[in-house]
């Protein structure tokens, strides 16, 4: 009881600061003095939002290419004389463009990603002499990857369109600059913005955004929309060579994420707490096969379940048999479990959120959408208040809907949805 | 203008001064006339030497468009050159059309390729 309370005070010293709207984009800043500053420009340009597949996937790799203020080559070299590293993420959701560096030199990397969003030139060579082949070998490397490669089919299966959408351009995408440079008006519109700040005040950040963003006056656009995501499922098998066999066996929910989910997933964790170890689950029979649990949160839906990998195709049979009567099952949950459920829960989301990357991913969908609370305690209260019967309830309605059935690799003999019971 | 792909050129001196350039218009225009190769359907650019790395590269930043039809000018030249006699008038270049398509991606690359340089060379000094 006292260590809880403890740590709630903790992340609460821990929250954000308000977010503060800044030329019409909100920014939002948490400084616990460590040695180095992050700054991330969030936008919402994830796939969901794009207007034609893949643009999404090409503007990722369109940033830090060339703009009115100089050149894709003058950014790397001057960013590497101030040993910053500059990267760009793609969600679902959002496109995260973040610098990291040494305390001391916010004003040149805000500047950078100022000038990237606001005056990137989308050129069509840089298009085909950089931008392309980055696609090219992401999509083999996605390839390469079961894992990956069976979470996408299973959001195409799960959302079909919106969230549905592949991070992945297609291998001979047919898009063009022109395409990318349209989508990135809309999608950098001081509307579809913010701006998170890790090592550095409020105040300072506000500030230099501000004056980085005034010498470049934007036009405001309308934001790329979406529509609202719903829920459908399938089942979908593709054959692979040379890769684990994999299977993934999840279950959607639309709406906001209810925190009984993300108990549910930490509950499904067959994994055991202490490195090396073998865990008792009946999912754990065969040596070498894998099994991960699957939560992922959006906006507007949630997609939970298990993920399978192993070199044997009985392994993985196996495996998935105990994987779906163990999503079958979770509704008998006893109160001891369901209490280790929801620490390991609230323990995942405040070691992510702790890490600088998790900061964008736990709080900066909730500064996009204009929430005022940001912070951290909130979301683990949330997980708290989760009862018994609440999480039986959910847990039902789950597994009631169409699964979302995927299999990657020797598809003649991995089994059937139908055939594991689903 | 002048540029180590393009060789020295006095153009942007001529260019820069409003009486020298009045003066040396009509004198271009005569000789771009009189040296024969839009008799042969090709624009200036078609005669850039097209063998050295940097206009390799400004070569392969043209759109399809351009060149599909820089390589239909240079055969059709080539044919022309093998029969030992000029174009028919109507497929003469009109001076109008002559533009220089290749010539601001040679600038590019060579704009890229000194800022190459430079940053391979900078002396760092700390503040």
């Amino acid at each position: 009881m006292l260590a809880s309370r403890v740590c709630a005070r903790r992340f609460a010293s821990r929250s954000f600061a308000t977010v503060v709207e800044t030329g019409g984009l909100k920014v939002a800043a948490i400084d616990s003095n460590q040695p180095t500053v992050s700054i991330t420009f969030l936008a919402k340009a994830g796939p969901r939002y794009q207007p034609k597949p893949g643009v999404a996937h090409a503007l990722k790799n369109f940033a830090y290419k060339s703009t009115e203020d100089r050149s894709a080559l003058g950014t790397v070299r001057e960013s590497e004389l101030y040993g910053g590293v500059l990267s760009s993420t793609l969600s679902r959701e959002h496109l995260a463009l973040t610098a990291e560096f040494l305390r001391g030199d916010e004003e040149f990397f805000v500047d950078v990603l100022a000038s990237v969003i606001a005056s990137s030139k989308y050129t069509r060579h840089e298009f085909e002499e950089l931008v392309l082949p980055t696609i090219e070998s992401e999509v083999n490397a996605l390839h390469a990857d079961p894992a990956t490669h069976a979470l996408e089919l299973a959001h195409a299966l799960a959302f079909r369109s919106g969230l549905g959408a592949s991070l992945f351009a297609a291998p001979h995408t047919p898009i063009t600059a022109e395409d990318v440079a349209e989508f990135a008006k809309t999608a950098f519109s001081p509307a579809n913005l913010a701006v998170l700040g890790t090592g550095i005040s409020q105040s300072t950040l506000s500030s230099l955004v501000a004056a980085a963003l005034e010498r470049r006056t934007a036009e405001a656009v309308t934001p790329p929309t979406t529509t609202t995501s719903g829920y459908f499922g399938g089942e979908s098998r593709l054959e692979t060579h040379g890769t684990p066999q994999t299977i993934f066996i999840g279950f959607g929910a639309p709406g906001t994420p209810a925190p009984e989910l993300a108990a549910l997933a930490a509950y499904l964790d067959p994994n055991p707490a202490v490195k090396w170890s073998r865990g008792s689950s009946p999912m754990l029979q065969s040596p070498e096969t894998s099994v991960q649990a699957v939560y992922l949160p959006y906006s507007d839906a949630a997609l939970v379940g298990l993920l399978i990998q192993g070199p044997s195709v009985e392994g993985v049979r196996a495996a998935s048999k105990a994987a779906v009567a163990a999503l079958k099952g979770t509704a008998g949950v006893k109160a001891e479990e369901l209490k280790a459920a929801v620490s390991k829960a609230k323990f995942r989301m405040a070691s992510t959120a702790d890490a600088r990357a998790g900061v964008v991913e736990v709080l900066g969908s909730k500064v996009l959408s204009g929430s005022s609370e940001t912070s951290l305690e909130t979301s683990l209260s949330a997980l708290d208040k989760v009862t018994a019967s609440g999480f039986a309830k959910a847990a039902t309605a789950l597994v009631k809907s169409k699964s979302t059935f995927v299999a990657l690799g020797d598809t003649q003999a991995l089994p059937y949805a139908d055939e594991l019971g689903l | 203008m002048a540029g180590p792909a393009l060789g020295i050129s006095l153009a942007p001196f001529i260019r820069s001064s409003p009486t020298l350039s009045k003066i040396f218009t009509p004198v271009a225009n005569w000789y771009a006339g009189g040296s024969l190769y839009r008799q042969y359907g090709l624009l200036y650019d078609d005669l850039l030497i097209e063998e050295r790395p940097d206009v390799q590269k400004a070569l392969s930043r043209l759109t399809p468009r351009e060149a599909y039809d820089r390589a239909y000018r240079i055969k059709r030249a080539s044919q022309a050159d093998v029969l030992h006699a000029p174009l028919p008038k109507e497929q003469w270049t009109k001076p109008e059309e002559d533009v220089r398509y290749l010539l601001p991606h040679v600038l590019e690359v060579e704009k890229e390729e000194a800022e190459r340089a430079k940053w391979d060379t900078l002396t760092v000094t700390r503040k």
